[in-house]
């Protein structure tokens, strides 16, 4: 792939990106969150259309506009999320757009006995009239190769498939992957475990805000400067002036927090008005971690101990949630009332204290969300603006808002800075550092470093839902990007 | 073959049917015995044939209940062909089946072409077929000819002629299902349009073709029920559209798509339907309590859809769980 562009509205996706895979080989495509892989490799899927540049397969130029093309050409392309069809059997999955025929209907013997190649291709032991539904997801994930495969694709893309994989599964898969490298089928490889793309690749291509940063032999170089490739080393801004209470008490206490593989034996503490970065790559367990403590997903074990007015108790993470704000990176689909005003959306949690008799007051309305709007600058004609025509940066803001206005004692961020631009980031940092000042615990994830170093007080690193490590204020970007790869050596080596 | 005899023993429908028939043939003597049975099979073959396209519909996830009314213009345009004398019966039947086609193509390029959701776009054009038909017969009715109306009785043998027919296309799609490309992929974007796009399955072709057959086997069944009763009325497919989902789902076709026997659902279920209205019928139940025990049947069927296909945990599970 040469110079590809492609641009979505208010973000520019790739800029010039350039990609090289070559036949027998498996070339690891690696990059933070939003550094533009996916836009990469579903333009090379036919899923999303690019604006410039060129793509050649075995040297003869493609098209790529829709799926099918991009099957055409040789590339098979096997999703983060299955595509499979749980209520029909492995050989209808693995032949559904191209069954074999005999005298007008389907030869379903032969289609049972090609399937059974495919799977022997692939060492799996599965009985092709099975129903996919009733299969492990690992199986399904077999099933889905094998569809691929039937097409003898010359390129074949993994996108995080270990993902949801058992650690056997992903050794049968390691050894699928390899079998196909011996017979000749270019394999491009996607994923955010280190520890993976130096077990499984040749070649590494690392990304970096839609750009090509490194590309070569993944001997050339070892975990740590793949982590600086991947991270970059923009010059740091100036951190924020902090004047955080000097009586800090503990707020938030957790122990052993478990959910399956996702977190292990989680424990650490918050205090008020201090904010805590969890630092970690994507699938670490970081979002996980956010959503196990208010309660959004169930936890195996684990105590949760909690100080109000001066008391400690146990407290349970449904009734955390009603305690503490919780923003994430998805303005649209956790936060905001997109067809409602910016007026409507700041006051939405704090009615009660705007209303009569059951009745919203219109002046108080207009009184507490224009302060609002004031204070933390959003940019809006009126209030009665729609939030859906506000900007990234604004609609964060608007969000902010509310928490600002119901001052919770903790808050989640998760990623709340994605997406905007560099000045709206610098203000969604400041409002937080605002409220860490006014005595708000913060736990803040982001997959961008200069913003932690930024806000954070101190940093817990995780790995694999471990938190592994934790790292005081003045610690460097070297120092942070150092715990993470050397820790996730020494998981390699154990 | 031999599978979906085996569906039919495992159906939970069979069972409701026996009872059913049990039921009624307790309670009215007359009901009970071969004629009747016979009866019931002559009567529900409109509604057969009309589940037949709707199953096909439901299996690809998608709805149709414009079908009532497609049947009511075919009627319409069958009726007046008659009284106009201009054309033998059998080139009317291809001209109201063609009107079915036509219209079917409206449903496909208002949910293909626009991107309108099946539901509201049939909801749409129900309304509107209907009102073409009023249209076009200024909603009075059409009395065939005497020639033509006992064709709607003719029996070969002990079984009616439309029993057949109706029959012959239920067997015919049902192995269109099984056995080729055009229904397994219909059963491939039930289970899932986003992914079957994404796959390279012509998603936007094969819906269009379903909802043409729709059209199709709603035109067929609207021309069979007006030969049977001998005059278009402006009535004829009212409520045919529900009962007809009613039937393939009470059957056993997920409403969700994907999932299901079309043999099975569709001879289940307009089986159960037509026992419950010829039952209550003989032990002379008032008319007006067919359409509330129907409605009951029908919850009780999507319940358990939607209990089997875990869109809803288990039985009260949203009255009696904890928080």
């Amino acid at each position: 792939m040469r110079a590809i562009s492609k641009a979505f509205p208010g973000v520019v996706a790739l800029d010039r990106a350039e990609l090289r895979a070559s036949f027998g080989r498996v070339t690891a495509l690696v990059g933070a969150n939003g550094a533009g892989k996916s836009t990469l490799m579903n333009i090379l899927g036919g899923i999303v259309v690019r604006d410039s540049g060129e793509i050649l397969v075995a040297g003869a130029e493609v098209a790529l506009r829709t799926p099918i093309e991009s099957l055409q050409a040789g590339i098979g392309f096997v999703q983060q999320e299955l595509n499979s069809l749980p209520t029909m059997s492995i050989s209808e999955n693995i032949f559904i757009d191209a069954f074999p025929l005999k005298f007008g209907g389907i030869d379903y013997r032969e289609c049972n006995r090609r399937s059974q190649v495919l799977l022997q291709r692939l060492g799996a032991k599965l009985d092709p009239s099975a129903t996919v539904g009733e299969l492990s997801v690992g199986d399904r994930q077999l099933v889905e190769i094998a569809r691929a495969l039937r097409r003898d694709p010359k390129l074949l893309i993994f996108d995080e498939p270990t993902s949801s994989l058992s650690r056997r599964e992903r050794e049968r898969l390691f050894e699928v992957i390899r079998g196909l490298r011996t017979e000749g089928v270019a394999i491009i490889y996607i994923s955010h475990f280190l520890d993976e793309i130096f077990e499984i690749s040749d070649d590494l291509v690392v990304m970096r805000n839609g750009r090509t940063v490194f590309s070569g032999e993944i001997s050339s170089l070892n975990e740590r400067e793949l982590v600086r490739h991947m991270m970059g080393a923009r010059e740091n801004e100036a951190p924020l002036q902090k004047r955080r209470p000097a009586d800090a008490t503990e707020l938030l206490r957790i122990e052993s927090l478990s959910r399956g593989d996702v977190l292990k034996d989680v424990t650490l503490t918050l205090k008020a008005g201090e904010v805590v970065g969890l630092w970690g790559l994507l699938g670490a367990g970081r979002t996980e971690l956010l959503r196990a403590i208010v309660g959004l997903d169930p936890i195996d074990k684990g105590v949760l101990s909690w100080n109000e007015a001066g008391r400690t108790m146990a407290i349970r993470p449904a009734e955390l949630y009603r305690r503490a704000g919780f923003v994430t990176e998805d303005r649209r689909g956790e936060g905001l009332f997109l067809g409602m005003s910016v007026g409507d959306n700041i006051v939405m949690p704090n009615l009660r204290d705007i209303s009569r008799l059951g009745l919203v007051r219109g002046n108080e309305q207009r009184r507490a969300a224009g302060a609002m709007i004031t204070r933390l600058g959003i940019k809006v004609s009126a209030q009665e603006q729609k939030v859906s025509t506000l900007s990234g940066g604004n609609q964060q803001k608007v969000v902010f808002a509310r928490w600002l206005a119901s001052a919770p004692k903790l808050l989640l961020l998760d990623e709340p800075t994605r997406g905007l631009d560099v000045d709206a980031k610098t203000e969604i940092l400041r409002l937080v550092n605002e409220l860490a000042d006014a005595g708000t615990a913060v736990l803040l994830v982001s997959s961008e470093l200069e913003e932690l170093t930024r806000a954070c007080d101190r940093y817990l690193v995780i790995i694999r839902g471990q938190i592994v490590a934790e790292l005081p204020a003045g610690a460097t970007r070297e120092e942070l990007v150092n715990a993470l790869s050397l820790t996730a050596g020494q998981e390699v080596a154990a | 073959m031999m599978r979906a005899f085996a569906t039919f023993r495992n159906s939970g429908a069979m069972i409701v049917l026996v009872v059913t028939y049990a039921v009624f043939s307790v309670a009215a003597p007359s009901f009970f015995g071969l004629q009747n049975l016979l009866d019931i099979t002559h009567v529900i073959s409109p509604m057969i044939i009309v589940a037949t396209g709707m199953a096909l519909v439901v299996m690809s996830g998608k709805l149709d209940i414009s079908v009532g009314s497609i049947a009511y213009v075919a009627s319409a345009v069958f009726a007046l062909i008659m009284r106009n004398g201009s054309l033998s019966v059998p080139a009317a039947v291809v001209a109201s089946t063609a009107a079915g086609v036509g219209l079917g193509c409206v449903n496909a390029a208002i949910v293909v072409g626009l991107r309108v959701n099946s539901l509201i776009a049939t909801l749409g054009t129900m309304i509107a077929f209907r009102g073409l038909g009023l249209f076009m017969t200024d909603g009075g009715l059409i009395v065939l000819p005497e020639r033509v109306k006992s064709l709607g009785n003719v029996a070969i043998g002990p079984l009616y002629v439309d029993t057949i027919i109706a029959l012959a296309i239920l067997f015919a799609v049902q192995l269109l299902h099984r056995r080729t490309t055009l229904g397994r992929q219909l059963t491939a974007i039930g289970n899932n349009e986003e992914v079957a796009r994404r796959i390279g399955i012509p998603v936007d072709r094969r819906t269009c073709v379903t909802l043409l057959i729709s059209g199709a086997f709603a035109a067929i069944a609207g021309v069979i029920y007006t030969l049977q009763v001998g005059v278009n009325t402006a009535k004829i497919g009212d409520g045919m559209e529900f009962t007809a989902v009613a039937a393939v789902v009470v059957g056993g076709v997920s409403l969700f798509g994907g999932r299901g026997n079309i043999l099975v659902s569709v001879i289940l279920g307009s089986l159960i339907f037509q026992i419950i209205r010829s039952g209550l019928q003989q032990v002379g139940a008032d008319p007006y309590s067919y359409r509330l025990v129907e409605g009951v049947v029908i919850f009780i069927a999507m319940y358990a859809d939607a209990l089997k296909t875990g869109h809803v945990d288990s039985v009260g599970g949203r009255l009696f769980r904890k928080s």
